[in-house]
């Protein structure tokens, strides 16, 4: 449909800008109307008038005319009036015109203001952790005196989930690892005749350090990220209130079987990976002339009980902070298509942050036991 | 909400055809849950279109939006054949008419105000300020000027269909799809909603095609009522809801509209 070109004549009179549109005010000619107002409102009117007598048709988007002009004159305090118009086409811009006041800006307070939301938000996420980790240790405690309150079949299902599942990739990643610091320390322990202690090297370094973090990096982002989304959509979708009014404490149901899940299956691949990456060293070191047998007894020389149980311990300390990080951030799941996403970012960042902090927590104490 | 008369009487001689279906068949597959579909909705009519459970209403719509190909049949929009079109010409049609889905389908991490922008950046040159002033007239036609600046999730489920019948009227289409524009509603809002339906049919002489089963507003605001029916497969009635109540000769038309129970006589 072709449109008669709108005619914007905007007349000062005095103080006054009297605006008066001639043509059709649609969709296809708004932008040029709205464009030809611009200097005019410019001059600063202290009254403002529009007519549209003269406009021929107007849609719903032709009312944006007089809603830009409502709002100049309401931002600025200045009266307006709307003339030429009845019936449909005064209701249709009537009805436009509602809740159109600009809305007072807020009082701009900066930077206390920011610091004091994030202090906030920084209470009611410790609040939040407290209260998980009280309602954890108490229910734990609950299934502890009572086996049965646990759900044994969800647990399975998590283990297998989340255990068996990740056996390919930790055993990949394990094997790799150990190849690569092989490779890496080779040529360094060589020039000093030491290359059969390169077989120390990667012992130690992936049953005691790497073994545990790697498995517990890649449960943070299959199962941690898993956890958040899986309990994060049962949030949005109220089933977490579903379970409460049956009397269900989500912990219980939901947060117990994963965690416990997560910590068996967690030291047994860290175990996995450890025994991978000690076999991917010795794809190095098998072609410069080191057999197997020279290579597994000096792994095992470097290795004592003590530090086969650091890596054990640390391996079940990730578990708990991935699962718990992971199900805390489902359970925080706040509202609307984003909030799911968002939970499952935060399981893995806060997650995998979590598993370093405390690697390095663990790694200085079992130093200072001189482990 | 302002109070708007409702449906006038509806006269079909001499009006344009907004959307015409000839023969259409519509189901999944291979297998019709319509078949034989012979339809005109004419241009400024509020047609509303209905049955029990699955007889297949939502499956149209979505024919009649173009998201789904007709089994067999022509559907015409505005005179454009859209049953086996080219993806250019069905882009063409798009743009003749808005559609509000039965949840809203705002896009939940954009305001108010960007969702009913987001057609207008998409297909229009106009400035940053004209599309804010055509988006804040366009929620204000739905009563939710005041609420430009709020994200979906901060605000009812009746406003939530508002400002998604706001999108829908971003380019100023001359059809707007309505899937359960009621569903969930309580009776005030739905009121409401009926009543912004006429307002915006009367002013702007927007065809409307709702999807619904809500006899009050078929009712009230309903130029005609389009019955399907999944058990005989057909388009069973076609007229103003209260002449179908009243004198349908078809039975189950009757006990639908006039909500007997169907161990009834």
């Amino acid at each position: 449909m072709t449109h008669a070109a709108p005619t914007v004549r905007a007349t000062p009179s005095g103080d006054k800008l009297a605006i008066a549109i001639e043509g059709d005010l649609v969709l296809e000619t708004v932008g040029a109307v709205q464009k030809a107002l611009e200097a005019p409102l410019a001059t600063k009117p202290r009254r403002v008038s529009l007519d549209l007598k003269g406009v021929s048709r107007i849609d719903a988007s032709g009312v944006a005319v007089a809603v830009r002009l409502h709002r100049f004159a309401k931002a600025a305090g200045l009266p307006f009036d709307i003339t030429g118009i009845d019936g449909d086409r005064k209701l249709l811009v009537d009805l436009a015109l509602r809740g159109q006041d600009p809305q007072p800006a807020q009082a701009h307070l900066g930077m206390v203001r920011e610091v004091g939301m994030r202090a906030v938000e920084g209470f009611n996420t410790l609040k939040d952790l407290l209260r998980f980790c009280g309602e954890v240790s108490v229910i734990a405690l609950q299934i502890i005196r009572r086996p049965v309150l646990l759900r044994w079949n969800d647990t399975l299902v998590a283990m297998a989930r989340h255990g068996t599942d990740a056996v390919p990739v930790v055993g990949l990643l394990g094997f790799l690892i150990g190849a690569i610091i092989a490779f890496q320390t080779y040529d360094p322990m060589a020039k000093f005749g030491a290359k059969l202690q390169v077989a120390d090297v990667v012992g130690i370094s992936i049953v005691r350090e790497l073994g545990p973090l790697i498995t517990a990096i890649v449960l943070a982002g299959r199962s941690g990220s898993a956890f958040a989304a899986e309990i994060g959509t049962m949030k949005v979708t109220q089933e977490l209130d579903a379970l409460r009014t049956f009397g269900i404490d989500p912990v219980r149901f939901l947060v117990i079987p994963r965690m416990l899940a997560t910590l068996l299956v967690t030291p047994l691949l860290s175990v996995y990976a450890s025994i991978l990456g000690v076999l991917g060293g010795y794809i190095v070191l098998g072609p410069k002339g080191i057999t197997i047998m020279q290579y597994l007894v000096e792994v095992r020389a470097a290795l004592t009980i003590g530090g086969f149980l650091q890596g054990l311990a640390k391996a079940a300390v990730f578990a708990i902070l991935v699962s718990g990080v992971g199900c805390l951030a489902g359970i925080r799941t706040g509202q609307g298509p984003g909030a799911v996403g968002m939970s499952t970012t935060r399981a893995v960042v806060v997650g995998i942050v979590a598993i370093i902090l405390a690697d390095s927590v663990l790694g200085s104490f079992f130093y200072s036991l001189g482990i | 909400m302002t109070q708007i008369s409702t449906a006038t009487p509806t006269t079909t001689s001499g009006r344009k055809v907004a959307i015409s279906l000839r023969g259409v068949s519509i189901g999944y597959g291979d297998k019709a849950i319509v078949e034989g579909i012979d339809l005109d909705i004419y241009e400024g009519e509020i047609m509303f279109i209905g049955g029990g459970s699955g007889c297949g209403k939502s499956t149209l719509l979505s024919s009649l939006n173009t998201l789904r190909a007709p089994l067999s049949g022509s559907i015409k929009i505005d005179g454009i054949e859209i049953a086996g079109a080219d993806e250019d010409t069905l882009q063409r049609v798009r743009r003749r008419f808005g559609m509000m889905y039965q949840l809203g389908a705002l896009f939940g991490g954009m305001s108010l105000l960007e969702n009913v922008r987001l057609p207008l950046e998409e297909f229009t040159t106009l400035s940053n300020d004209a599309m804010d002033d055509l988006a804040r007239a366009k929620l204000g036609l739905v009563g939710l000027a005041a609420h430009a600046d709020k994200k979906p999730s901060e605000i009812s489920g009746g406003m939530q269909k508002r400002a998604a019948i706001a999108r829908a009227l971003a380019l100023d289409p001359p059809i707007i799809f309505l899937d359960e524009p009621s569903a969930g509603l309580d009776p005030v809002t739905s009121a409401d909603l009926d009543a912004m339906i006429v307002a915006l049919n009367r002013m702007l002489g927007t065809t409307f095609v709702v999807i619904s089963h809500e006899l009050a507003s078929i009712f009230s605001i309903g130029h005609r009522f389009a019955m399907l029916d999944g058990a005989r497969r057909r388009l069973v009635a076609l007229g103003p809801p209260l002449e179908l109540r009243d004198s349908s000769p078809d039975t189950w038309v009757r006990r639908f509209l006039s909500r007997t129970p169907s161990g009834d006589a």
